[in-house]
């Protein structure tokens, strides 16, 4: 058909309609799609958090969706904010450019604006029923908020007078100012969730006692049993277990301590105790004993230097053989030199050597104390888990079991089907294998102070930050923005890939057909 | 750029173009009309945008757009500029794109032509470095020692490719630059720039082409990104044909060649030797780049 000679124009008119009519779509056989790309920081997370996704929240300043978020895995970011030793930082991609995203300042900041901006949960009228939770630590206070977010009237039985297990107890107040704590506890309890403190279970109460008044029942005792040594001398006064030390001291009172103190273990009580003991009155010199070298000792590195740098004097590779007394009163410790090897622990008694002291602190390590199920028989179904289960761990750790344990309980009570937990052993995104050539005004920056900005440095390894690339190398137009985020338009897409090659993130994939 | 700002309304071109996946040309003409503005009339030579822009009535620009016939790209752009002068329609922004034959072979005198006359309009080559549309025939625009269907092997493509930016720089028009498309800032400022001048301006775009160069069609912008780290594209300007200067600085120590070429198949099965002489050639074109952008400063 030949094209008209318009009178007006005094040229052949032709080409005015768009080609969008014509869907280029058609031809396509690859799809470009957001994958499900892990960041090293979310596979490192304890906790299993998203988190990317609040950093990016963050950066664009939106505190409210930033806490949506984080509080479908942590409800409690401004304790982790302070306690967690955050391996999701030692392991962030950005620290090979220049320096790591300092992910738990900004997790302490949502934390802070959680603890300022809270607001009640709406809840039904009618609770769905009642669950009692034994152990007020991290992994009972995490199971109580997610059951009573759930629409659970939750009870909270906790054996002390003090709410909060190992956080209150176990944890020094320079490692959780207890101000944070106690904030967090209040907002719990303003959520509706009872705590009955000084109540054991299992003396005071028994266990099937509450499955008759409770629905259903979560147990996270914890492990608050100190394992004995053996050593002669042991049994003396001047000899303190970690655990109690630390209750003591974080609830106000104050342990006896004679200048030396010595302290056996290596793991996190141990040099919590070593430095506490360091800031109570009249004591000045305070040595950390550990049968295993440095890089062996389980507890948190950035701890151990932290003790160094107080002032902690460190001994590696030496065993006590006893606790040696004068009358009553402690007078030191007699230490063998031993050797740690593929076959053992190796000791050489020949050159023993003595460290004076007059007060000892044995953190050789915690069990579990199951007093609490008494002479219990088969109860139908129970819930349990933070240190009870998993032997000492973390806070992190425990508060991820009392979510999953919540979601359990939700699953046997409402029949719904349990969620599989994410596998954590897909490989995380490579520092090589992001796209920063395409980044746009990529500029190495060390940390900030304001959270946003900081937030602002995130890679985002594997998820999608909005910058934009995809829109802007797309030769077919076929990617939309739509309020700030960008979709794929699957009518114009021809599935050449270049938004999947160019993403600097990493964030998108590429699947097989239309 | 503000890239918030920026939606399927603010662009000139429409989706459902006849480009092929991945086509570097389709993504330059995308940044260059979005530079321009709205006030625009395209001149378009025989080329693969003659395709691409779309069959009647379709079209693929928000803007008007003449067709014309291979040789004549230089002198129909002259013509339209002077026509809507004529008419009172001085604001409208003339572009004429043309593709590497259009430019450097079939469309050189006409071009030349109204050069010399500083004719009132833009000039963009996207150069493919061949005669793509046609079936990938050689054209004076394809790189020493590429494969092509005018030269298959054992053949391979002779002689070196024709410096065009060299050429207009001698007819000393007011403005003429480089761009690719992995810089899009960077074409777009220079479009920006070049609309504020008036007389003849003369942008060359290389845009790859995953069909004729043999690539995946998700390695345009990657590629055009290498082209200039290895020093095969430089992006620079020249102003009144004596004003050379560096627009992306490019390493002094560059990417091995052969970064580029690897990804290729039109050089797949370029030998040792020719690989050494088209790095030379690279090598010797930097520096005497070099020395003119030294002497402009």
């Amino acid at each position: 058909m030949p094209p008209e000679l318009t009178k007006e124009t005094e040229y052949y008119q032709c080409g005015t309609e768009p080609s969008t009519a014509n869907k280029t779509g058609e031809w396509r056989f690859l799809t470009p799609e957001k994958g499900r790309k892990l960041s090293p920081c979310r596979q490192s997370c304890l906790l299993e958090g998203e988190i990317p996704l609040w950093l990016e929240a963050v950066k664009k300043d939106k505190w409210k969706e930033a806490w949506q978020i984080m509080s479908l895995y942590n409800p409690f970011p401004a304790l982790t904010g302070h306690v967690c030793f955050h391996p999701c930082i030692e392991n962030c991609n950005r620290g090979q450019l220049d320096q790591e995203i300092d992910i738990q300042a900004i997790e302490r900041a949502i934390g802070e604006w959680r603890l300022a901006n809270y607001e009640r949960l709406v809840k039904l009228k009618e609770a769905k029923g009642r669950i009692a939770i034994v152990g007020s630590g991290p992994a009972g206070l995490s199971c109580a908020y997610y059951l009573n977010e759930a629409g659970y009237a939750v009870t909270v039985y906790e054996r002390s007078k003090l709410i909060g297990g190992m956080l209150a107890l176990g944890i020094p107040d320079y490692r959780l100012p207890r101000k944070v704590l106690q904030k967090e506890l209040a907002l719990l309890q303003e959520e509706g969730i009872k705590f009955v403190a000084g109540c054991t279970i299992g003396k005071d109460l028994k266990l099937t006692e509450l499955y008759d008044q409770y629905l259903q029942v979560f147990v996270a005792t914890g492990a608050w049993f100190s394992r004995k040594s053996a050593i002669p001398g042991e049994e003396s006064r001047g000899v303190w277990n970690a655990l109690d030390f630390l209750s003591m001291i974080n609830s106000g009172q104050v342990p006896a301590a004679t200048d030396p103190v010595v302290v056996i273990g290596g793991g996190n009580a141990a040099v919590d105790s070593a430095r506490s003991a360091l800031r109570m009155n009249g004591v000045n010199n305070v040595t950390l004993i550990y049968r295993r070298s440095k890089v062996e000792m389980p507890a948190d590195p950035q701890e151990v230097e932290a003790a160094e740098r107080e002032g902690v004097e460190l001994i590696f590779n030496a065993l006590p053989r006893k606790i040696e007394k004068k009358g009553e009163v402690i007078r030191a410790v007699l230490l063998d030199h031993c050797k740690t090897s593929l076959e053992g622990l190796t000791v050489d008694c020949s050159r023993a050597f003595r460290k004076n002291c007059g007060t000892v602190i044995m953190a050789i390590g915690q069990e579990a104390d199951l007093s609490v199920f008494g002479n219990m028989e088969k109860p139908t179904t129970l819930f349990a888990g933070g240190d009870l289960i998993s032997g000492p761990a973390t806070v992190p750790e425990a508060i991820r079991s009392g979510r999953l344990a919540a979601a359990g309980i939700r699953a046997k009570i409402e029949g719904l089907p349990e969620t599989e937990p994410v596998s954590a052993e897909e490989n995380p995104v490579l520092f090589s294998e992001l796209n920063l050539k395409s980044k746009i005004n990529l500029e190495l920056q060390q940390r900030q102070a304001d959270p946003s900005a900081e937030a602002g440095r995130c890679l985002g390894c594997g998820s999608c930050t909005s910058c934009g690339i995809c829109y802007i190398f797309c030769p077919d137009l076929a990617v939309d923005q739509i309020d700030g985020r960008y979709q794929l338009n699957p009518d114009y897409c021809k599935g050449c890939g270049i938004c999947v090659k160019e993403c600097p993130s990493q964030a998108l994939i590429m699947k097989g057909g239309r | 750029m503000k890239i918030d700002e920026l939606n399927r309304e603010s662009e000139m071109i429409y989706s459902g173009h006849n480009a092929c996946p991945g086509c570097g040309a389709a993504l330059a003409v995308r940044y260059l009309t979005r530079a321009l503005g709205t006030n625009l009339a395209v001149v378009l030579t025989a080329s693969c945008w003659s395709i691409i822009a779309g069959m009647p009535p379709f079209t693929a620009l928000k803007c008007p757009v003449l067709h014309c016939p291979f040789p004549s790209a230089g002198s129909v752009g002259s013509g339209l500029k002077r026509g809507l002068n004529a008419k009172g329609l001085q604001d409208t922004t003339v572009i004429v794109l043309a593709g590497d034959g259009g430019t450097f072979d079939i469309g050189l005198q006409s071009l030349s032509g109204a050069a010399q006359r500083n004719e009132d309009y833009i000039f963009v080559c996207y150069d493919n470095e061949a005669y793509m549309n046609t079936g990938m025939q050689s054209s004076s625009a394809t790189p020493y020692g590429a494969l092509t269907n005018t030269a298959p092997y054992p053949l391979f493509k002779e002689g070196q490719k024709k410096d065009i930016m060299q050429i207009m720089a001698a007819h000393g028009i007011p403005y003429a630059a480089t761009a690719t498309v992995a810089f899009p800032e960077d074409m777009e400022e220079k479009l920006k720039k070049a609309k504020e001048i008036s007389g003849f301006r003369f942008i060359h775009i290389l845009s790859p082409c995953p069909p004729g160069w043999g690539t995946e069609s998700s390695d345009t912008i990657h590629l055009s990104r290498l082209a200039v780290a290895t020093g095969f594209f430089p992006l620079y300007e020249v102003r009144n044909g004596v004003n050379w200067k560096m627009t992306v600085p490019t390493d002094e120590k560059r990417i091995p060649l052969n970064d580029y070429l690897s990804g290729q198949r039109r050089f797949k099965k370029m030998d040792e030797p020719r690989r050494q002489i088209l790095q030379k050639e690279i090598d010797r074109d930097w520096e005497s780049l070099m020395k003119r952008v030294n002497n402009s400063k």
